[in-house]
């Protein structure tokens, strides 16, 4: 009886062990961290049915990062931006691109985008809580553009009844980075007030003789402005509104006296009312305005060429059944007009509607399945969708769980793909097409993760089928015989991309952690109706890619403590077949291959007190140049110091 | 008026403020419909200033300045307060081969590495000969985007940006070192169509090296860059008289390059 007693002891104190160690385990890997965009309802991110990255906080105070660009490369395997037409910024993001990527702000999209992108400097890191990143077809919640995944900025909400901190970074290049934060908080309002200005030079890059594609041979700087403010009203408990506004102002001096100028106005009024243990609405309006301008610096005169102004209303309704899931049904309008003056008529206006249901069924303490199907219409065309999607969770252990789903993403062709007529300085004319089809995606996807003590790994692979994927083609002569050269936007034939990552993080209680991530992606070629292969519009992704990480963290005394972090990323060469002539593509095309690099920063971080950090961090560290600035190529000339000082004023006293 | 009042119709204010600025809000930020071509034409004239638009790539533009100055005396007797606004002459560049002749006169195609070293790095791919370039009577300077041609007359630049900071009459530049018009074969670019494997077609002409330099177009970067020289030319016609020219803009309202606003004064 005895020995039964203490085996019944033992065994108690084991499980509680095990729980306890499980416990801590989620919580040194953030497992226990509440995540939102997966399923537009709250959840551990343990217990969220499809794969989601996140990026806390820390992760972003470690990597010092200024916008979502600069983060993104430090942290995903896979992700890489390079330079489009006139040096705009593109993203690959594990294949797709970033027209098949969304992005969003606190739930909200953004307006705007250059050659089929956002512009990735409006989304500074400055006031932002966290990154949700979900890989995989998301349109069946998410709509347009979510063929790929979702990108979701969760933004601060107020915290202490008052906080400022100011902040300040300077390198190579004269890049200065001066930043402010001032939130108060009381029982019913709270506000957050966000300042931020990050400025780089223009600086020449030298390349080799005979390059084998496109080179670009300066690097253009910029200068950017936000300003964001933020109220939280909370009118009684349960209950929650949220207004907003913001200017972004972003200036570039290719020619330096006739500067591009970029501007955005954002404004929403979101009420967010908790009714009871099982209901919650989600109600907001958001306004979005993007505009590129040009300064004439002899004649003081600032030329718009581009707005596009997108009004949208959202509702999104959660009903939860106690222990057996939770539906969430909702609907978002939004007005979508764009004025552009390479637009065949200058300006032109669409709205589109969708509703959505969700059923996320919890079939046992193992088993969750999630099923979502939303309609999407569009007035240009009159285009419609319907997008499904079925995901399922199963906690094989404890800390073993599998994820894996289907989902359907699509992406409505843009205005501009549409309706565009650009003279580009004579070369040729890129030419919309009205008779344009939706991309339509079709994406599998597993994942495991296994979490024990202080170790986390996670593996995940997917496969996208695309069809009608949407990009330029191949260039044309005018049949009327003027001469005149067309680039049209076309369909593509059937299109498929593939890959895997595994993510591998180790946290000693030393203060020594690591981190290894490793992603292969597969592109396939893609090809016109005709079963011809064209050349891609972009630079394709590159096969492999590795992020490492590793970092020791020790306060010494209770006013000092020290952070070194050292953290690479390598991508693997990429070989692309590219027209030998793109004016004259009877010449035959070439395969172009652009090199693979390697980039380290070893950073350090003071903390004095409570109150201040100084940051020092060597970028490039050894010394990586490319012999060839490919559009591709890293942006560096080598070893960058950078120092950087943030104080909380709130905590000196 | 109670706080929850207040707030309520803000926030009324706001959202419908809001949801009527479909077509966007701060059109006040910007200078689009501020002048029209035609109006900065005739602003540019009201002022002792030129403007011509010579940012096709196929023509050249030819200005007799003698006529101008007769043209604007004539009108000043009439009214005082009368614009004059000159009309530039264009003439296209011949563009279709024709038989070989003894002139060097045609189509260029040079290529350039404009995506590697830049423009100075270049070497001759084809040429294929043309008809001579066709012009009035009667010119005095010709321009053709940032290239400009005289008619037999010399150049000298001033390290002035003012017209109006000239020391009084031509006497000043009699000693100065005047320069002709020489043979290009790789500077004025009108066969653009190639561009992106950086072949160049160009006209085989003489240009004004001097003058030429009010307009710099530099590669790299890509895009070209425009860079502006604001300083004032001396040109010594072939008849001995002299004209003062500045470039004062290289953009029209709307942001169009090569579109040129020029102070001028004749005979200093």
């Amino acid at each position: 009886m005895k020995s039964e007693k203490r085996l019944c002891v033992l065994s108690l104190l084991c499980t509680l062990c095990t729980a306890i160690v499980a416990q801590r385990a989620d919580s040194v890997f953030n497992l226990n961290d509440v995540v939102v965009t997966a399923t537009r309802t709250p959840k551990l991110l343990k217990d969220v049915p499809i794969q989601t990255r996140l990026i806390t906080l820390k992760d972003i105070e470690r990597t010092d990062a200024t916008d979502v660009q600069d983060l993104l490369q430090q942290e995903m395997p896979g992700v890489e931006f390079s330079y489009a037409m006139n040096q705009q910024r593109h993203m690959n993001f594990c294949g797709f691109g970033g027209q098949s990527i969304l992005f969003l702000i606190d739930g909200e999209r953004l307006a705007g985008e250059t050659l089929d992108d956002v512009d990735f400097t409006r989304l500074n890191m400055a006031n932002v809580q966290r990154i949700e990143i979900v890989k995989g077809a998301a349109s069946a919640l998410y709509g347009s553009n979510a063929g790929g995944g979702v990108v979701n900025i969760i933004t601060k909400d107020g915290g202490k009844p008052w906080a400022l901190n100011l902040n300040a970074r300077l390198a190579r290049h004269n890049e200065q980075r001066y930043g402010g934060n001032w939130t108060v908080n009381s029982e019913r309002v709270a506000n957050t007030l966000n300042f931020n200005y990050n400025g780089t030079d223009n600086y020449s890059v030298k390349n080799a003789p005979n390059p084998q594609a496109l080179v670009y041979g300066m690097v253009y700087g910029d200068k950017t402005y936000h300003v964001k403010d933020k109220v939280t009203f909370r009118p009684m408990d349960g209950m929650k509104i949220v207004g907003r506004a913001g200017y972004f102002y972003r200036t570039l001096s290719r020619t330096a006296d006739n500067p591009e100028r970029y501007r955005d106005f954002s404004a929403g009024l979101r009420g967010l009312w908790q009714m009871g243990s099982n209901d919650h609405l989600d109600i907001a309006y958001a306004f979005d305005q993007y505009d590129k301008s040009d300064f004439q610096e002899i004649a003081r005169l600032d030329i718009r060429d581009y707005s596009n102004v997108q009004n949208s209303v959202r509702a999104v309704y959660n009903h939860g059944f106690s222990g057996v899931g939770t539906l969430t049904v909702g609907a978002d309008y939004l007005h979508d007009y764009l004025f552009n003056k390479n637009l065949a008529g200058k300006n032109c206006q669409q709205d589109a509607f969708d509703a959505f249901a969700q059923m996320d069924w919890n079939v046992s303490t193992r088993w969750e399945l999630v099923g979502a199907l939303r309609y999407d219409y569009f007035s240009d065309h009159r285009n419609s969708h319907l997008t499904p999607k079925l995901t399922a969770r199963y906690k094989i252990l404890d800390n073993l769980t599998l994820r894996f789903g289907y989902g359907m993403g699509f992406r409505a062709p843009t205005l501009k793909e549409r309706y565009y007529n650009f003279d580009m300085a004579g070369i040729w004319t890129v030419q919309g097409n009205p008779q344009l089809q939706s991309e339509v995606s079709h994406n599998v996807n597993i994942a495991a993760e296994w979490t024990r003590r202080k170790f986390n790994l996670t593996v995940s692979t997917y496969y996208n089928n695309m069809t009608n994927k949407i990009a330029t083609g191949i260039p044309y002569y005018s049949p009327e015989g003027n001469g005149k050269l067309f680039l049209p936007y076309i369909n593509l034939k059937n299109y498929s991309v593939c890959g895997a990552e595994m993510t591998m993080q180790v946290r000693f209680d030393n203060g020594f952690s690591g981190k290894l991530s490793y992603a292969i992606t597969s592109e396939h070629l893609p090809q016109d109706k005709d079963g011809t292969t064209i050349s891609n519009q972009y630079i394709p992704a590159r096969t492999h890619s590795l992020i490492a990480r590793f970092d020791w963290d020790k306060q010494f005394t209770k006013n000092y403590g020290l952070s070194i972090g050292l953290n690479g990323r390598f991508l693997s060469a990429v070989n692309n077949e590219e027209y030998v002539n793109l004016q004259d593509i009877s010449q035959g095309s070439k395969s172009v291959c652009y090199p693979a690099y390697t980039l380290w920063k070893l950073s350090t971080v003071q903390r004095f007190g409570k109150a201040v950090r100084l940051t020092l961090a060597l970028d490039n560290l050894f010394n990586y140049v490319p012999t060839y600035y490919y559009y591709n190529a890293p942006v560096t000339d080598g070893i960058s110091f950078q120092a950087g000082v943030s104080v909380d004023i709130d905590n000196l006293f | 008026m109670s706080f929850k009042k207040i707030h309520f119709l803000t926030g009324c204010v706001v959202v419908t403020l809001l949801l009527t600025a479909c077509e966007g809000l701060f059109s006040g930020l910007y200078d689009n419909d501020k002048l029209t071509e035609q109006e900065q034409e005739m602003a540019a004239a009201a002022a002792g200033r030129l403007y011509v638009d010579a940012s096709d790539w196929e023509k050249w533009y030819y200005l007799d300045i003698q006529e101008l100055r007769d043209s604007v005396n004539a009108l000043k007797e009439k009214d005082s307060t009368a614009v004059y606004t000159y009309r530039w002459k264009e003439y296209d560049i011949p563009m279709e081969r024709t038989e070989a002749s003894d002139t060097p006169t045609g189509i260029y195609t040079y290529w350039y590495d404009v995506f590697g070293a830049g423009i100075s790095v270049n070497e001759r791919r084809d040429f294929y000969p043309t008809i001579e370039q066709p012009m009035p009577e009667r010119w005095s300077i010709a321009v053709h985007r940032n290239n400009v041609r005289t008619n037999g007359a010399s150049v000298y630049e001033t390290g002035y940006t003012s017209i109006a900071d000239l020391p009084g009459g031509k006497d000043a530049f009699t000693d100065c070192t005047f320069i002709e018009d020489q043979w290009s074969e790789k500077d004025v670019w009108v066969v653009q169509g190639q561009m992106l494997s950086g072949l160049i077609g160009n006209q085989g002409i003489k240009i004004n090296p001097v003058l030429s330099q009010w307009l710099l177009v530099s590669i790299p970067p890509m895009p070209p860059q425009f860079t502006l020289n604001n300083h004032v030319f001396i040109l010594r016609l072939n008849d001995g008289t002299y004209a003062a020219l500045q470039l004062e803009n290289y953009l029209n309202s709307a942001g169009k390059k090569c579109c040129l606003t020029i102070n001028y004064k004749y005979p200093l």
